[in-house]
């Protein structure tokens, strides 16, 4: 069967991820391989005093015990936009859960062992861990100032602060201002399959294993890292089981590499649930926002303040900070707008992308806000978005890609689905939002494409295929173009020696820049199909057209197989495309360029509210994306689906809980509660609006993080309409909601 | 985790044997639900785990017998659950066993390991206790009845001796009409810990059984025998001053992250009136299983 774009055929790979016969790296047998375990400190923040290994390295089986001092000094510091992590903590650790030292032994159990008897004798130094202990004029600093020389915010815990605004919000009247302060909580991305790490020497170079979204992102910190040029560090990327943005950029990749070179054999680290809390999570924030309405219900202007609780090294978190603040007045006609946003260090877990990237924190404020505005005005809040929502081609941002979708269609679909305006049943209420999420604002993929001698095919596409189906997408894109069928189409991936690079598996991008690089690539096989069938036929080639896998001859159609065996001739062969796609940045943009697609969303809940208990039961979810063209429709309503219930998670339950020192007092499972299949909606509905105005092949747009961008908004206004109860911190759990209703609850 | 030696007796007199010679670094394994995440976490290092599921006198059956109904300790709680006997007679054991962890949990965890492990939040005491449950313990010394709202002490620690083990749980058979119910407290509908676990039983003397789990050190049995809950004509404001007086006990954590000791004492009051109020539906209903 031919994998038409538009049709929903079987996922690529799907049966492996749910049969257990998907090789993730943690199922990546070496021989002679290392159990790697990390050495942590049972505290926020400590000086280092001395680190005794002897009682680890008498353990049998243990062949390395490796802290700061065995590596190459001043010990190397890496990260994506500052380089301030070090392999190892040198002479202080900075979060709960930072490694001091890492043992190598025969056997997990070895490592384990070992990792306890290593004997650290620290002193614990005061931390900060909230946004009001970091901003503290007393604070202690996070990072040493001497990592930000010239910076004049270096002698706070102020890493940067993000201004974008137009419009002059301070001279602009308002018939009614409304302003409040909201706290979305700190959350990880508790991904299915914890990170994994594997290295191993390799030649004169070294491979690395790694469950990474961006392989070629961390090809370079490596190559950096250990002085090795490109070709010679290869990075292997299994298809990760799950990401959401946690497994963008390199986390103990240097180490185990670093550690498989002084160990001359391969060493693995595979993180436990509990590490993962302490590898990666969200920031929590807290936004102030100042909304000014006109009496009509338009708006005056929007004057917002975030601050995010970035962790203790700046992983990708002030990008997250500076990108998700950036549309956060929303998709409205906004004449005056003033966006400040701090990233501010703290002895935390570093905080990095995450589902949404920095916009679902202030989408919770504004559109609260908007919420409480519509209230104080007696209009309805659905009328009130509708009137302020930009139409298309509006330059609701004044100095970047306008409005590029009919985003009123997604808004009315929504408000439809839910039943808007009709009468509810006594204890219910209704909420909606919307969300808007900057795209991409520079990209660069490439893809090669070989059709061979039989008419199958090979895509080699650097994206990683993290659960989002992005092989299948591609698989295809090549299928329809090339007249394939889709079991004879094979997607390579995740391996930098044999596939093209591309910048990063992030934004929802894949399908729009990497299959617009397939697409490329396929286009480049069919001109040579269509010079192979002018030699043939003997006539001029603008006489002919190839186009979704047929050649169009004069007076008749043939499959593009039928020309390229005859084509190649006796001795086979193939044919090879190379397809490119570059979005490039502007320096002068806030962003460093403008946005690519904006990603939009329109979500509405029903909610049921237990009075006495707090419990809210979700009666009905809608969410509405504008996905421009859906390639396989099964698989954007997946990935709806999938954002909205990760979304119901930072809106519910999920939060991490600090003790009084600093120290995660809920890791893992047990009391990190996400969301399970009992706890879904009673009814989740998910619909797409779909006008081919993307930039992606066939119209499409990146769709997989706006089903999450305004959940917390649309249950809390159906919460309160329901109760009257107004809550501004987040999640809404049931002791939250009956401790406001038991103190009245209007905030 | 830790290495350990495993131990599998095939009679109790090799278990007392392993039992006496390990003493207190001796661990018994039944279903290790609760058993193995405190290996794996390192806040228990047993130098012997003792699994006992291969003991014949501990095996999981459910037999009714003399008046009364006898739980084997192996008996997982999907058995439980399932269990006709259990539902007809004892219907909130049966909707405790149910929602004990999620459902590979249920076909794991035992009864025996329940009740021994001692949580304070562990779901089936509550319903044991209105039941007048007795746990039968085995040393070698023989075998004894410790009414079960005398085995409860706190956390992990019951009024078993050294070297005994519980080989059954008895349930006396009702003797006249009852309703019962179990209910609780969750941060989420899925699988979790309870914030407030609580049966309730209403026999047709009018007497009502309330007992309760997670807030305090022990699960906790309180009776009202003035027969004010069971009067469909008592106003809320009796009702209300009764449940006040046998929740008087609870003493739920500060230190708790799952529920702050204002929202549990909130939530027992509503959750005992709301299973008083079901358990006097079943009763008029004949106590069938809801």
């Amino acid at each position: 069967m031919i994998g038409r774009v538009g049709a929903s055929p079987q996922r690529v790979g799907g049966r492996g991820r749910v049969t257990g016969l998907q090789h993730y790296v943690a199922d990546i047998r070496l021989p002679d391989i290392l159990h790697a375990k990390l050495v942590t400190l049972d505290c926020a923040r400590a000086r280092i005093v001395s680190i005794d290994t002897s009682a680890a390295e008498r353990v049998p089986g243990v062949r390395l015990v490796m802290t700061a001092a065995d590596l190459p000094q001043p010990v190397p510091r890496f990260g994506p936009q500052f380089q301030d992590r070090p392999v190892l903590a040198v002479g202080e650790t900075k979060y709960h859960g930072e490694p001091v030292a890492a043992v190598a032994a025969d056997s997990r159990d070895a490592a384990d062992e070992a990792a306890r008897l290593v004997k650290v004798e620290y002193e614990e130094l005061p931390a900060v861990f909230t946004i009001e202990g970091a901003l503290d004029p007393a604070a202690p600093l996070v990072q040493d100032a001497a990592l930000r020389p010239g910076d004049n915010l270096a002698a706070t815990n102020v890493l940067r602060e993000h201004l974008v605004g137009w419009g002059d919000v301070e001279a602009t009247q308002a018939d009614l201002v409304i302003e409040h302060t909201y706290e979305f909580p700190m959350v990880t991305h508790f991904a299915i399959e914890p990170h994994a790490f594997m290295a191993a020497p390799d030649g004169d170079g070294i491979a690395v294993w790694s469950s990474i979204q961006h392989p070629n992102w961390l090809q370079k910190v490596l190559a950096d890292i250990l002085g090795l040029p490109l070709a010679k560090v290869r990075v292997h990327a299994p298809d990760p089981g799950g990401a959401f943005g946690g497994k963008q950029h390199a986390k103990y990749e240097p180490l185990v590499a670093l550690m498989a070179l002084r160990a001359d054999r391969p060493v693995r680290l595979v993180l436990t649930l509990e590490e993962t809390f302490q590898a990666a999570r969200r920031a929590s924030a807290k936004i102030r926002v100042r909304t000014g309405f006109h009496s009509d219900g338009t708006f005056a202007f929007q004057d917002i303040a975030a601050d995010y609780l970035i962790g203790a090294y700046a992983d990708i978190a002030d990008r997250v900070v500076g990108k998700g603040s950036y549309p956060g007045c929303g998709p409205y006609r906004v004449p005056a707008a003033r966006i400040t946003a701090r990233s501010i260090l703290s002895n935390t877990t570093p905080s990095t992308a995450f589902r949404g990237f920095g916009a679902p924190q202030v989408n919770w404020a504004v559109e609260s806000n908007i919420d409480a505005g519509a209230l104080a005005l007696g209009i309805d809040r659905l009328e009130l978005r509708l009137l302020n929502l930009a139409r298309l081609g509006e330059a609701f941002i004044p100095f970047d890609t306008p409005a590029d979708g009919h985003w009123e269609q997604v808004v009315r679909r929504a408000a439809e689905l839910i039943g808007w305006g009709t009468p509810l049943p006594p204890g219910r209420g209704r909420g909606i939002a919307v969300g808007i999420k900057s795209g991409p604002t520079t990209g660069l993929s490439y893809a090669t494409v070989r059709l061979l001698a039989d008419g199958s095919v090979i895509v080699f596409a650097g994206t990683s295929d993290m659960g989002q189906g992005a092989r299948t997408i591609l698989a295809q894109i090549a299928s329809d173009e090339l007249g394939a069928p889709l079991d004879w189409v094979t997607v390579v991936m995740g391996d930098t020696a044999v596939v093209p690079y591309d910048q990063q598996t992030s934004a929802s991008r894949s399908t729009v820049l990497m299959g617009n690089a397939v697409l490329d690539a396929c286009r480049d096989i069919q001109s040579k199909v269509r010079a192979m069938a002018a030699r043939l036929e003997g006539i001029d080639p603008s006489e002919i057209a190839v186009e979704h896998g047929v050649v169009l001859l004069p007076g008749r159609e043939v499959p593009i197989v039928d020309v390229l065996k005859p084509g190649l001739g006796p001795l086979g062969g193939e044919l090879i495309g190379n397809g490119e796609m570059r979005k490039e940045g502007d320096p002068g943009h806030p962003l460093g360029g403008s946005v690519a697609f904006f990603e939009f969303n329109c979500t509405a809940i029903e909610a049921e509210v237990d009075r006495e208990t707090g419990d809210i039961v979700l009666v009905r979810h809608v969410t509405v994306s504008d996905v421009g063209k859906a390639l396989n429709p099964l698989q954007v309503r997946m990935q709806d689906e999938g954002a909205a219930v990760m979304g119901l998670g930072h809106t519910l339950m999920e939060h991490y809980i600090f003790d009084g020192s600093g120290r995660i007092r809920n890791l893992g499972a047990i009391d990190y509660r996400i969301p399970t299949s009992m706890d879904l909606p009673l009814e989740l509905l998910s619909d797409m609006v779909e006008n081919e105005d993307g930039p992606g092949p066939y119209g499409s747009k990146g769709m997989s993080e706006g089903a999450l961008l305004c959940v917390s908004a649309a249950v809390a206004g159906a919460v309160h309409e329901a109760t009257g109860t107004v809550i501004r911190d987040l999640p809404l759990t049931p002791e939250r909601v009956w401790r406001s209703l038991q103190e009245g609850g209007n905030g | 985790m830790r290495s350990f030696a495993y131990s599998r007796p095939a009679t109790l007199a090799q278990a007392f044997k392993t039992l006496e010679s390990g003493g207190s670094d001796c661990r018994l394994l039944a279903g290790g639900t609760d058993l193995i995440i405190r290996l794996r976490d390192g806040s228990l290092q047993p130098t012997i785990v003792v699994d006992v599921k291969r003991i014949p006198e501990l095996r999981p059956v459910i037999r009714e017998e003399a008046g009364r109904l006898t739980i084997g300790a192996t008996t997982v709680m999907s058995e439980i659950a399932a269990d006709e006997r259990v539902r007809r007679h004892f219907v909130a054991l049966a909707e405790a066993a149910a929602v004990v962890g999620a459902v590979q949990i249920r076909n794991r965890a035992t009864l025996g390991g329940n009740i021994c492990n001692a949580s304070p939040a562990a779901d089936t005491a509550p319903a044991l206790l209105v039941y007048g449950a007795q746990v039968v313990a085995i040393g070698s010394a023989g075998s004894r009845r410790i009414p079960i709202r005398d085995f409860f002490v706190r956390s992990g620690e019951t009024t078993l001796r050294r070297g005994e083990l519980v080989m059954a749980i008895e349930l006396p058979l009702p003797t006249q009409r009852t309703g019962s119910v179990h209910l609780r407290r969750t941060r989420r509908r899925g699988h979790d810990l309870a914030s407030v676990t609580l049966a309730c039983l209403v026999d047709a003397a009018g007497v009502t059984r309330l007992a309760f789990g997670s807030v305090g050190p022990r699960p906790v049995l309180a009776v009202d025998s003035s027969g004010v809950l069971a009067d469909d004509a008592a106003d809320d404001d009796a009702k209300g001053a009764v449940l006040e007086e046998l929740f008087a006990t609870a003493s739920p954590s500060a230190g708790s992250m799952r529920a702050s000791p204002e929202y549990r004492r909130a939530m027992l009051r509503v959750l005992g009136r709301r299973a008083v109020g079901i358990a006097l539906d079943r009763l008029a209903g004949g106590g069938a299983p809801g």
